[in-house]
């Protein structure tokens, strides 16, 4: 689990780098997208290489927080395992 | 590399006062990751350096082509895709697929092609440019079956070829080898559709990385190397030279040994491109000169300037060719099939790229030639290599003194885990022992050969000995590579025969066989049966070492000599006394 939300952490601070972890943990992720508008497409990209999971940016703004995704995630892929 | 180390590597602060490096990334499709792994990449290749991309307007080649700025020197990247030369050639645009409509695609294209050479060219004038054309798969837009090419297909590929091969012809434009690509990214692991429609980015994240680097290995065009130094034996050609002789080295499909005739060809394609080339052997010189006269050879002995072939240590030829070349060794690529010899001129120059001639695997030769190609290659041949070459050539005397063993290292050779496992006794059976003798010529006591009788009778004196030797180390092993033959009388060894292939120099094996014989049959002394031979300088070489300069009609070496002449020795030893066998 640790490990799991560590990487997602680093997914979205190399999406968002002006963020700390404290501000994307308790922002919504429509209020995120809306910084950058490249930044949802990236991230989508990001989430779906890491944990070798296929997700759009429709499921990223339904789910809307990063906990949410982070369970999301865990339902996904209970191995853990990355792609690449 | 994935999209998240490109990210966090880009993350890493670069210097204000860094050079600044603009790159413009044009195309017409969403820029997206293969900006950040083209950017990604170019940091790698320029960490020092603050490298902007700038990019354009989606759906706009041509147009983006049009707003460059070349000024401040930057650097233009073009990557075309199908659509880039009509639309309906990707599947964002739904101008119909129809057959009526194909003719005038290929029509369409045709005109934006001659479009794009004309605005690249004119770039191209001003600032150095790297062109990709098409690398996704076409759409399915003929009516053929997808494993027939339909003439349309044929047409359109035709249109790419001809900017291909227009753009490839401007000294500026430095066109993205699309055998490379395929190489190292299957066609149909290229396209994304998901995401072109999502996003206008056609391209898989894998496969964007795969462009991003070989994008920015164009951009980068590294300097290539400027000269190789190649071993002779196993390796320019198949075969032991003083073993086989002048006429028993090959390098065709006879001998099996094609792929060293391929090496050959290569070495020479470099060579007319203006590469050094140079000979670093351990043989007999006069047989590398005849062996490299040999006119059915692929490459010219002109080419290989200096010719370093003695019996001296490898990293000493080396020097010397670095010397009279006049280049660093990071400049220098050294091949050689044997792993020691590769490890102890690595060792005396770390800067030089050292590469084991993989002399018994084809398909390792052919990767070869294509890492070597990568090292060497450069687009264009200019004039100065030409010129470089030939006053290289004309500067200096070809070194003909040729040294013997010169001393090696002993920190090198103690790393080396050296074992050497004697057998001793009288096994008529040991018919590598046999051929050994009778066909080794430069570590030879006096050149006999001997009959099968001859052979069978010495071995069943009484008092005789065959003492054969064999070589391990960390790179492997050499196999059987010494024999010594005679007959003990009282206190005295009596030595017919004593040879030591050439590939086993440089080791302190010769001494070694020595030590064993006097410790191990309790004799005082030796005494040889050495007659000079036109090719055995080697043996009395190391003879000359051991006792000085002697001119009696007798050479014999007592065990006193051992502790006050031997170098040191570091091989672990393995002994084996066999029985007499019939």
């Amino acid at each position: 689990m640790p490990e799991r939300s560590d990487r997602l952490l680093r997914c979205f601070v190399s999406v968002f780098p002006t963020l700390n972890e404290e501000e994307i943990r308790n922002s919504t992720v429509a209020a995120l997208f809306e910084l950058d508008s490249f930044a949802g497409v990236t991230l989508v990209t990001l989430i779906d290489q890491e944990f070798d999971v296929d997700v759009d940016l429709a499921d990223l703004l339904e789910l809307g927080s990063f906990e949410a995704i982070e369970q999301f995630l865990l339902a996904k892929n209970p191995s853990n395992v990355a792609r690449g | 590399m994935k999209l998240l180390d490109a990210l966090e590597l880009l993350k890493q602060p670069v210097s204000e006062a860094a050079p600044h490096q603009v790159v413009f990334l044009v195309c017409g499709f969403t820029p997206l990751h293969l900006k950040t792994f083209l950017a990604a990449h170019l940091r790698s290749c320029f960490p020092k350096d603050r490298i902007e991309i700038r990019t354009g307007l989606y759906g706009d080649l041509a147009g983006n082509l049009e707003r460059v700025q070349p000024s401040g020197n930057p650097i233009v990247c073009v990557v075309v895709e199908w659509s880039d030369l009509d639309p309906r050639l990707g599947i964002r645009s739904l101008g119909g697929w129809g057959s009526k409509a194909i003719p005038d695609i290929v029509e369409s294209a045709h005109k934006q092609g001659e479009r794009l050479i004309q605005l690249i060219k004119q770039l191209a004038d001003r600032v150095p440019i790297c062109v990709a054309l098409p690398t996704l798969p076409l759409p399915p837009i003929s009516t053929t079956r997808t494993a027939q090419a339909s003439n349309d297909d044929c047409r359109l590929r035709e249109i790419v070829a001809s900017i291909a091969t227009s753009l490839s012809a401007h000294k500026r434009v430095r066109l993205l080898n699309l055998q490379r690509l395929d190489e190292l990214s299957p066609l149909g692991l290229r396209f994304d559709a998901k995401a072109e429609i999502a996003s206008g980015f056609p391209y898989r994240i894998e496969y964007a990385s795969i462009m991003g680097e070989l994008l920015a290995a164009l951009i980068q065009d590294s300097p290539p190397k400027k000269g190789l130094i190649t071993d002779l034996d196993d390796t320019l050609w198949a075969g032991i030279l003083g073993e086989v002789g002048v006429e028993g080295i090959s390098w065709d499909m006879a001998g099996n040994a094609h792929m060293h005739g391929v090496y050959q060809q290569f070495l020479a394609s470099l060579a007319s491109s203006g590469v050094l080339l140079a000979a670093a052997s351990k043989n007999d010189p006069a047989l590398g000169e005849q062996a490299l006269g040999r006119s059915d050879l692929l490459l010219s002995r002109e080419n290989l300037f200096p010719q370093e072939i003695h019996w001296g240590p490898k990293s000493d030829s080396v020097r010397r060719i670095l010397e009279t070349w006049n280049v660093a060794p990071g400049d220098i690529v050294f091949i050689d099939d044997s792993p020691m010899e590769v490890a102890e001129v690595h060792a005396a120059f770390p800067q030089m790229e050292c590469i084991v001639f993989p002399s018994s695997d084809d398909q390792a030769i052919w990767d070869l030639l294509k890492r070597l190609r990568d090292r060497f290659g450069k687009s264009i041949v200019s004039h100065e290599d030409e010129i470089r070459l030939r006053s290289i050539r004309a500067g200096h005397i070809l070194k003909s003194s040729v040294q013997n063993s010169g001393p090696v290292a002993d920190d090198f050779l103690s790393s080396l885990e050296a074992t050497i496992t004697f057998h001793l006794g009288t096994n008529v059976h040991d018919h590598r022992a046999f051929e050994l003798i009778n066909k080794t010529n430069q570590f030879n006591l006096n050149g006999r050969r001997l009959s099968e009788s001859e052979w069978l009778a010495s071995l069943r004196d009484p008092g005789a000995f065959l003492l054969s030797a064999s070589y391990q180390d960390k790179y492997g092993p050499l196999g059987k590579i010494a024999v010594v033959m005679g007959k003990i009388d009282g206190r005295k060894l009596c030595v017919h025969s004593w040879v030591m292939s050439c590939r086993a120099f440089s080791r302190r094996i010769e001494h070694q066989c020595l030590k064993y014989l006097f410790e191990k049959l309790d004799v005082d002394e030796i005494v040889f049966d050495y007659k000079p031979t036109t090719s055995n300088g080697p043996l009395r070489d190391f003879f000359t070492e051991l006792l000085g300069e002697w001119t009696g009609p007798t050479l014999a070496v007592q065990k006193a000599t051992l502790g006050a002449k031997f170098p040191a020795l570091f091989h672990r030893l393995v002994g084996v006394e066999n029985a007499r066998t019939e």
